[in-house]
């Protein structure tokens, strides 16, 4: 067996083991660390053993990722979600559907606080989904925009999943949360507008609620500052070169967490909530981080990454075909698995091959690009059957719709999402516009 | 995609290991509390008064270590790592409990081969004194807690691949929770 047909059948049986029930992080950890003992033996693993992982752990570089995580946790804490949704609301609850489009508004302005999109549906949801209720919005329209709305919460920065693809493709954590600025605009605007049509075909799904004065808008849209505030603290600190994304993280965490005893009025037992959520995921990523970088130390003595990538660049296929199949493969897969696993395990293979290919862009823009494109990918992967978990997490709060009423309410946001995506890739200057224009 | 579901540990060994697993992630949880207060004091004197607090980036690293190791119990015990279960969800409770035990018995394994190696290789550390650039903090220390956490993990893995063992072969059904609501 060559060295590349080892590596390219190492991904076949890791895809096995993981439908086998084996946890992510274990089942690359255990194909990597074989396929390393194939390809130079036992010793050399061993001798990696000692104080790989250790170093890999401490990395300065990795400690924004549970940094950003307790940051998330915070946010839920914080008692914001309520004056986000209401300040959404009091602009845009009179129209029809509009109190599902001041979820999606709300969603958008949490997820500038919080890098998670199931926190975002869950906490949204808690508020929006009794104000829907209240105004008779219908079960599929009220939970397919909280479980879509969710989403936002990891496109728009800052975003657990743009900092490890960044760390993973060397790319800076600053251009890649400007450029995640106007597709996640994008997404929201898309979103109410799958709204508008939804309501414009069944009217009764989403009648219009009562109208603010316009006094009251104002001071609604006020009470958000705390969030503004830490928002452009964090990003714009990161950006402006004032402190590292580590740093930026350390800021969002600490003010976040202060708004969360201050204001949302966390006590200790709050406080060990969080940490005990932020130690799960925390070591959920570590581990499959951990296996990543066995397995990918491996496919790289396999020379398997480059040489397809080599082989493809030379194949003369049209690049957008190669892009088009390598997102339709995360479409795929992002219906039975999450998306950090996901963008773990595909960008170490994929991201060589797409810099191979000429999309008339310089390599750091189309890096760039692409992590845009892939995680907006995945992240749909959150809300299409047959595993949607933000669809389950919405479901799961509103206990009296049926399941398949709220994956029907998707659907008019996948539509939503599928146009912007090819909008995106049709239009790479959607994504690398602002940060052009700033650097 | 869900988490591997668990109910509470019904045996004293469980209920033990549980409470040292919540307590390791509670204390990881302070150092990073720590980290993010320490860094904002750092950037703070750094803005005001040029004078950051030295080796803040040092103190980082070891903390974020320290405290990922001391995360790594808590998760498999409370069964916090992601499986893909699409596949096999409608498979019998037994013969998932055979897939978790073959996972779990892996990954005590994996673990246990990880913490004999961290002993060695925090012996090396020691033996060679090697020290952070600027606090000359020396490395070694690091690797004390996160032996520790490791053969706590190990132990947990073991424990967790006996829990699945008592599924396969007792077959308590009520045990499971559902994973796909």
């Amino acid at each position: 067996m060559s060295s590349f047909a080892i590596g390219l059948a190492s991904f076949p049986v890791l895809l096995g083991l993981l439908a086998l029930r084996l946890p992510i992080g274990v089942a690359m950890l255990l194909v990597g660390g074989a396929g390393y003992v194939v390809m130079s033996g036992w010793l050399p693993l061993i001798a990696t053993l000692k104080t790989g992982p250790y170093f890999q752990f401490s990395s300065y570089s990795l400690s924004v990722i549970p940094f950003f995580l307790l940051m998330g946790q915070f946010a839920a804490k914080a008692g914001m979600s309520s004056a986000l949704f209401r300040a959404a609301n009091v602009w845009l609850g009179h129209r029809p559907g509009g109190i599902a489009m001041a979820a999606i508004g709300g969603c958008a302005g949490f997820g500038a606080i919080c890098g998670s999109s199931l926190a975002t549906a869950a906490t949204m949801g808690q508020v929006a989904l009794p104000e829907m209720r209240r105004f008779n919005y219908s079960g599929a329209l009220a939970t397919g925009a909280l479980a879509a709305g969710g989403t936002l919460g990891i496109l728009i920065p800052p975003s657990v999943i743009l900092v490890i693809y960044a760390i993973l493709t060397e790319q800076n954590i600053a251009a890649m949360f400007l450029a995640a600025f106007v597709p996640g605009f994008l997404a929201a605007f898309g979103y109410m507008a799958a709204i508008w049509v939804f309501v414009r075909l069944a009217p009764q799904a989403g009648p219009a609620g009562d109208k603010a004065a316009w006094p009251e808008r104002w001071t609604s849209v006020l009470e958000t500052w705390p969030v503004a505030t830490i928002f452009l603290l964090v990003i714009g600190g990161i950006y402006l070169g004032w402190f590292t994304p580590t740093e930026g993280a350390a800021v969002g965490a600490c003010s976040t967490g202060l708004l969360a005893v201050l204001h949302g009025g966390m006590r200790l037992s709050g406080l060990v909530d969080c940490l005990k959520e932020t130690a799960k995921a925390t070591a959920m990523i570590f581990l499959i981080l951990l296996g990543a970088e066995f397995y990918n130390a491996f496919l790289a003595l396999t020379r398997m990454p480059m040489e397809a990538a080599a082989a493809i660049g030379a194949s003369g296929w049209p690049p957008v075909l190669v892009l088009s199949a390598i997102l339709l493969l995360y479409l795929v897969l992002g219906c039975v698995m999450d998306s950090l696993s996901m963008i773990l395990l595909t960008v170490p293979i994929f991201f060589p091959i797409i810099i191979g290919l000429d999309f008339g862009l310089s390599p750091d823009e189309t890096a760039i690009w692409f992590g845009i494109l892939a995680l907006i990918v995945v992240e749909v992967g959150l809300i299409t059957p047959p595993v949607g978990m933000n669809v389950f997490i919405i479901n799961g709060l509103a206990r009296d719709v049926p399941m398949l009423e709220t994956f029907k309410g998707v659907l008019p946001f996948l539509v939503s999402d599928g146009l912007r995506v090819v909008l995106l890739i049709a239009f790479p200057g959607i994504t690398l516009w602002l940060v052009r224009v700033l650097s | 995609m869900s988490e591997t579901a668990k109910g509470g540990a019904p045996d004293p060994l469980g209920r033990a290991l549980a409470r040292l697993c919540g307590a390791l992630a509670v204390l990881g949880g302070l150092v990073l509390v720590a980290l993010i207060v320490m860094t904002c004091l750092s950037i703070a004197g750094r803005a005001l008064f040029s004078a950051p607090i030295p080796g803040d980036f040092e103190l980082v690293e070891i903390g974020c270590a320290v405290a990922v190791f001391a995360f790594l119990p808590y998760c498999q015990m409370t069964g916090g790592n992601v499986v893909v279960d699409f596949f096999t969800a409608r498979a019998p409770a037994r013969a998932q409990a055979a897939m978790d035990l073959a996972g779990n018995l892996i990954f005590t394994a994996i673990a246990g081969l990880l913490t004999w190696r961290a002993v060695l290789g925090g012996q090396d550390l020691q033996r060679y004194g090697e020290t952070t650039m600027v606090l000359a903090v020396p490395i070694w220390w690091g690797f004390v807690p996160a032996v520790f956490c490791s053969a706590v993990l190990t132990v947990v893995c073991a424990y967790t691949a006996w829990r699945s063992a008592t599924e396969v072969l007792g077959g308590q059904p009520g045990e499971r929770k559902a994973e796909v609501p």
